[in-house]
């Protein structure tokens, strides 16, 4: 049983982000891994670009950072190398310049760090849920995705609860800066260039500059020391800290990252559990599940649909030659769906073991920073749901974001009973 | 070579591995559990951690810089025996070597 069937024709553009206002064309990235998995993929907002497809291609190129470069964009459109120098965070760098920054804040969120956060996690989930259970139809991207994320990551910087909203609102505006619900500037829409040197050419992301220096200001002048943001902070072995630049570009990143991916690994959970019954029952019977479901929601969810490399040499590959300059795009969501890889890739197996997902980029340096949070945050909702449902449907369509870059259930529509 | 991986529940998985071949490498091959490896050997995830058996503590070495600051975020604590696998490549003069999982 598939949860949802892909309905493109298998001949979509895959560039254009109105082929993924009903979910990700997956009969196209089908049809590409089978028969042409190094795609030359023409795009008519800028230069074109090779399509991985392929699992195991993805690994394995991901695997190579100094072939296959982040230092010149990660996203599909083109920057000039002053856009670029403008707007770049940690991610779009390499070693050495990648791994200097990735130590100062690799602590603040690794895995024994993270596991601190457990009780406050489930404190916050059983918060949003006793809230939105009080109806019996919400949508639940609203009520319940989009909560936590936001709450957890203002508890863990310790931000003032009141700016938590106006966060989630500039954090949406910056990622899903191609649908129109989030922003009023859609990137491939924009008749300005005004904001091009502003992170992700968004005018949320020179707000969020602002905000950052505030904050740190004041946490300076109040002689806070504790928290995440302090950790990040702080020198690191060999004596340098974080500049200022670097600062104010990590806080838009775990902004922007922090709340979106997390949020749309929940929303898809949910719509799984709305069409596939026996989810909840397994999740509510079967404590051994909780070792792998998370994972495996995640791999459903794929929030970031891919990312961008650009060749610096030429490479042979699959009977073509990757020219070096060229762009290469990691096309997660259908490395998530490679029937080599994955038994029933489009069911949701909750015990899938190994899940070897790409979720978060696994493969290269840049693998997700945020990838134990994000584990932990999705696992402790889904538990914590679980033990107060009864039972879950969906009470109308789900809507997708217009975003070729963020797979998202922006519209979830959901009927429950409690247990 | 041969390389055995000892799980803290007393069980082992072992295996020929080809030379050349990181031992991270060799441990997803072999399904081994918690080695996934998730930045590919690239020194930035820490998820290939495991104990040098302590008679091949020397032959082994220490971590490099870069290796000895990501030991710091290991899921289990560092100990004088950790290093990452994706850094211990698999060559003759290393058969029989032990490695201990962390729990």
């Amino acid at each position: 049983m598939t949860v949802w069937a892909p309905t493109d024709n298998g001949h979509a553009d895959i560039t254009s982000h109105d082929s993924y206002l009903d979910g990700v064309p997956h009969n196209t990235f089908a049809r590409l891994r089978q028969d042409d998995p190094l795609h030359w993929t023409e795009y008519s907002q800028g230069k074109a670009f090779w399509s991985v497809t392929r699992h195991a291609d993805i690994l394995a190129m991901n695997a190579k950072p100094a072939i296959f470069s982040s230092a010149q964009g990660i996203r599909m459109e083109d920057q000039t190398y002053e856009e670029y120098l403008a707007r770049r965070t940690f991610q779009e760098t390499d070693a050495p310049e990648h791994m200097m920054t990735r130590m100062k804040v690799a602590k603040a969120f690794s895995g024994p760090v993270i596991a601190g956060f457990e009780d406050a996690i489930r404190q916050l989930c059983a918060e949003i849920l006793e809230e939105a259970l009080s109806v019996s139809e919400f949508d639940a991207t609203k009520t319940i995705a989009r909560q936590l994320p936001m709450r957890m990551l203002g508890r863990i910087l310790g931000l003032p609860d009141e700016d938590l909203p106006w966060l989630v609102e500039k954090g949406d505006a910056l990622i899903a800066n191609t649908d129109p619900d989030f922003t009023t500037h859609v990137l491939d829409k924009m008749t300005t260039d005004e904001f091009r040197m502003m992170p992700f050419n968004s005018p949320a992301g020179a707000e969020l500059y602002v905000y950052a220096k505030d904050l740190m200001a004041r946490k300076a002048a109040a002689g806070e020391n504790n928290g995440v943001l302090n950790m990040i902070l702080q020198p690191g072995k060999d004596g340098s800290t974080i500049t200022d630049e670097e600062f104010r570009n990590f806080f838009c990143l775990l902004v922007a990252a922090g709340n979106d991916t997390t949020r749309y690994s929940i929303a898809a959970g949910i719509q799984a559990m709305c069409h596939q019954p026996e989810l909840l029952e397994q999740m509510r019977s079967d404590g051994s599940i909780w070792e792998t479901a998370g994972d495996e929601i995640i791999r459903w969810a794929t929030p970031a649909i891919y990312f961008r490399r650009t060749a610096t040499e030429d490479v042979e590959m699959h009977g073509k030659t990757i020219r070096a300059g060229d762009k290469v795009i990691y096309w997660f969501a259908s490395g998530n769906r490679d029937e080599t890889a994955f038994e029933t890739p489009f069911k949701v197996d909750l015990s899938r073991k190994p899940n070897r997902h790409l979720s978060f980029g696994q493969g290269g340096p840049h693998v997700c920073l945020g990838m134990w949070l994000a584990r932990l945050e999705v696992k402790i909702l889904f538990q914590e749901l679980a033990k107060r449902l009864g039972s879950i449907e969906a009470a109308g369509p789900h809507k997708f974001l217009r975003s070729n870059f963020v797979g998202g259930i922006k519209e979830l529509p959901v009927r429950v009973t409690r247990n | 070579m041969k390389v055995t991986w000892k799980n803290a529940d007393g069980t082992s998985i072992s295996a020929e591995v080809a030379p050349g071949v990181s031992l991270m490498e060799a441990a997803i091959a072999n399904n081994v559990p918690h080695i996934t490896g998730d930045c590919g050997g690239n020194l930035a995830c820490a998820t290939c951690h495991v104990f040098v058996d302590a008679d091949w503590s020397e032959k082994i070495g220490p971590p490099e810089d870069m290796e000895d600051g990501m030991l710091d975020i290991t899921a289990v604590e560092r100990t004088q025996h950790s290093r990452l696998s994706c850094q211990i490549i698999a060559s003759e003069d290393l058969d029989g070597l032990v490695l201990h999982m962390p729990a």
